[in-house]
């Protein structure tokens, strides 16, 4: 019986996996056929797909602009999510429901209608939708994830070592410098990791939102898939599969973080 | 002069007052405990002290400056917690060299100054842990010597010994004694447990409802308490409602239920007053032979027993009102059954009275 549970378990789990990898197997596999067409059947291996990458200067540039924007707006993201939940997680129950429901709102509102608003409210207030306001939108949209992942580590803080630390002469800063931020360090860093990855993802806002000089990866490869589909979005995708998986490991290692908690 | 000075304190949140009209003298190397139970404002009081919350009105003098509306991080005075909130990421070491390291002494008097206080609590040999690498025990003794390494004008501990078990706390009850008196500060040491502050203070300050009840040494607390909320709230007591019915002398005769009279100290108290007798568990005892002569003596019924090991308490009926006798568990002294007669007796000295 008890054998029967742990087996049923495991095939439970290896379902799980099979689903949230399998479609990335396949993504995989395309990248390195030599057949022209996508989906297609395994021909043989090339890497030509992926040295076509380099004939597309849009997708380099909008790789390094989507970079930016990530790292940008999930640093603003972390940084009010951090001051928020240092006062929900201090302050008194009143502001903390209020709070909390203020800064989750965006979670609510659809991406589509979220960014149709802000294309209106920049054009209402005479603004371009360059850089910034792309950033903007990326961190208000951002937000709630990020304080969710802070809320977690504030739920563990103890309050006591702040108090701690500035009877012993640390002023504010220098008590969250020395003690609050260190004690945070997973929870945070699990915070713009997961803001950035968000960030670098995100289609409907930067297809509104971003102008020619701002087009960021997802948006060019929307707009190639438009007119044609081949391995070479393949490459693309299977590039950033393992390159998500290798910052997701190497900030387990060091920060001995997780990302889903 | 005194250390520490409190005149007035008052301090409401919201619409509750936590603390109300306190006012308190602190001799320099004194060990004073707040003891009151939760919520009584003896946190409150602490933090006040601490400058983590700031009186509405009052003044709080420290070696005759006023430091009322001083930030925490000027005062200069070490605290001690309950979770003892060590830096996690930091070693015992660097826990301890924390205040020397703010006030940006060089690194070479630092680490000897931690040294000093580490041997102090004698934790010479865990400097290079991390909190989660010692025992609750430990970690207490590293914040111990984390307050004091900035040679504090005053040590303030908040129920420091509540999440230690039984047996260390009150081996760390000893060694907190001990480094006080070693060091020769004056220390406010906050607690609900009354066995820790009679083992420990100097002076005990009783707390209630935001305000001091007494302030005296541990055996005027418990053998003359001020008002009937400390004898309550110190030791296990027994309490009868009844009228003053008649002075003779310095005893005053309490009438109770069922045409009873009581002899107990007398107060100044008129004749007619409501009020409360008050004698401890342990200074009624209980005969099955009537005393030949004495005081407060009442035939009584023996309700139920309750076995303690050192002690036994016994829970009688005399008439409608229950009386309750600890007695020691020692040959010398007779022991009961439910449901057997008795006598209950107690001295009219140890018999406290006080208006209801």
């Amino acid at each position: 019986m008890k054998g029967m549970r742990i087996t049923l378990s495991w095939i439970y789990l290896a379902l799980i996996y099979l689903f949230i990898l399998g479609p990335m197997f396949f993504v995989l596999a395309a990248s390195f056929n030599t057949e022209t067409s996508f989906p297609a059947a395994f021909e043989g291996v090339t890497l030509r797909w992926y040295a076509r990458i380099w004939d597309h200067k849009e997708f380099l540039s909008s790789a390094w602009t989507s970079t930016l924007v990530a790292l940008v707006s999930s640093a603003l993201a972390v940084l009010a999510a951090f001051l928020a939940a240092y006062a929900i997680s201090r302050g008194n129950k009143r502001e903390n429901a209020w709070l909390s429901a203020t800064l989750a709102a965006p979670l609510l509102v659809p991406q589509v209608v979220m960014s149709l608003g802000m294309l209106q409210l920049a054009s209402v207030a005479g603004m371009g939708t360059g850089f910034w306001w792309l950033v903007a939108v990326h961190a208000v949209h951002n937000i709630p994830f990020a304080l969710r992942l802070t809320m977690t580590g504030f739920a563990r803080f103890d309050f006591a070592l702040e108090d701690a630390a500035t009877s012993l002469g640390a002023g504010r800063l220098t008590a969250w410098r020395e003690v609050t931020i260190p004690v945070l360090q997973s929870s945070i860093v699990a915070g713009f990791t997961f803001c950035f990855i968000m960030s670098f993802v995100n289609l409907p806002v930067s297809l509104f939102l971003a102008d020619t000089a701002t087009t960021t990866l997802p948006v060019v490869m929307y707009s190639y898939i438009e007119s044609r589909i081949d391995p070479m979005l393949a490459a693309v995708s299977a590039i950033l599969f393992v390159l998500a998986c290798a910052i997701t490991l190497i900030l387990d290692k060091i920060f001995r973080i997780r990302l889903v908690d | 002069m005194p250390d520490l000075k409190l005149t007035g304190i008052t301090k409401r949140f919201d619409k509750s007052v936590a603390v109300d009209d306190l006012s308190l003298s602190i001799e320099h190397g004194e060990f004073v405990c707040l003891l009151g139970p939760s919520g009584c404002g003896k946190t409150t009081t602490l933090r006040m002290i601490a400058g983590f919350e700031t009186a509405d009105t009052g003044t709080i003098e420290l070696d005759g400056m006023d430091i009322t509306r001083l930030p925490p991080q000027k005062r200069d005075i070490g605290l001690v917690f309950q979770s003892y909130a060590l830096f996690p990421h930091k070693t015992a070491a660097e826990n301890v060299g924390f205040g020397l390291k703010m006030r940006k002494l060089p690194r070479a008097d630092i680490d000897s100054q931690v040294k000093k206080a580490l041997d102090l609590v004698r934790l010479g040999q865990v400097a290079e842990r991390y909190p989660r690498q010692m025992s609750g025990g430990q970690q207490q003794r590293v914040a111990l010597a984390r307050a004091l390494a900035i040679r504090p004008r005053l040590l303030l501990m908040d129920e420091p010994l509540s999440n230690l078990d039984a047996k260390l706390r009150d081996d760390m009850r000893e060694e907190i004694r001990r480094i006080q008196k070693e060091v020769g500060i004056t220390a406010i040491f906050v607690t609900h447990d009354q066995a820790e502050a009679l083992a420990l203070a100097d002076r005990i300050a009783v707390m209630s409802e935001g305000r001091l009840m007494q302030i005296a040494d541990p055996t005027s607390i418990y053998e003359a308490p001020a008002n009937a909320t400390v004898d309550q709230f110190i030791g296990q007591v027994n309490a009868l409602q009844g009228s003053i019915a008649k002075v003779d002398g310095p005893i005053a005769h309490v009438a109770i239920t069922g045409g009873r009279y009581i002899w107990g100290l007398d107060r100044q108290i008129p004749v007619g007053t409501p009020v409360l007798a008050m004698v401890k568990h342990e200074r009624v005892f209980l005969s099955r032979q009537r005393p030949a002569a004495g005081e407060n003596i009442f035939p009584c019924q023996v309700v139920s027993r309750t076995y303690l090991g050192a002690w036994i308490v016994y829970h009688c009926n005399l008439g409608d009102q229950a009386m309750t006798a600890a007695v020691p568990n020692h040959p010398a002294f007779e022991q009961f059954q439910p449901g057997e007669a008795a006598f209950l007796h107690w001295a009219s000295a140890d018999c406290r009275i006080f208006r209801q």
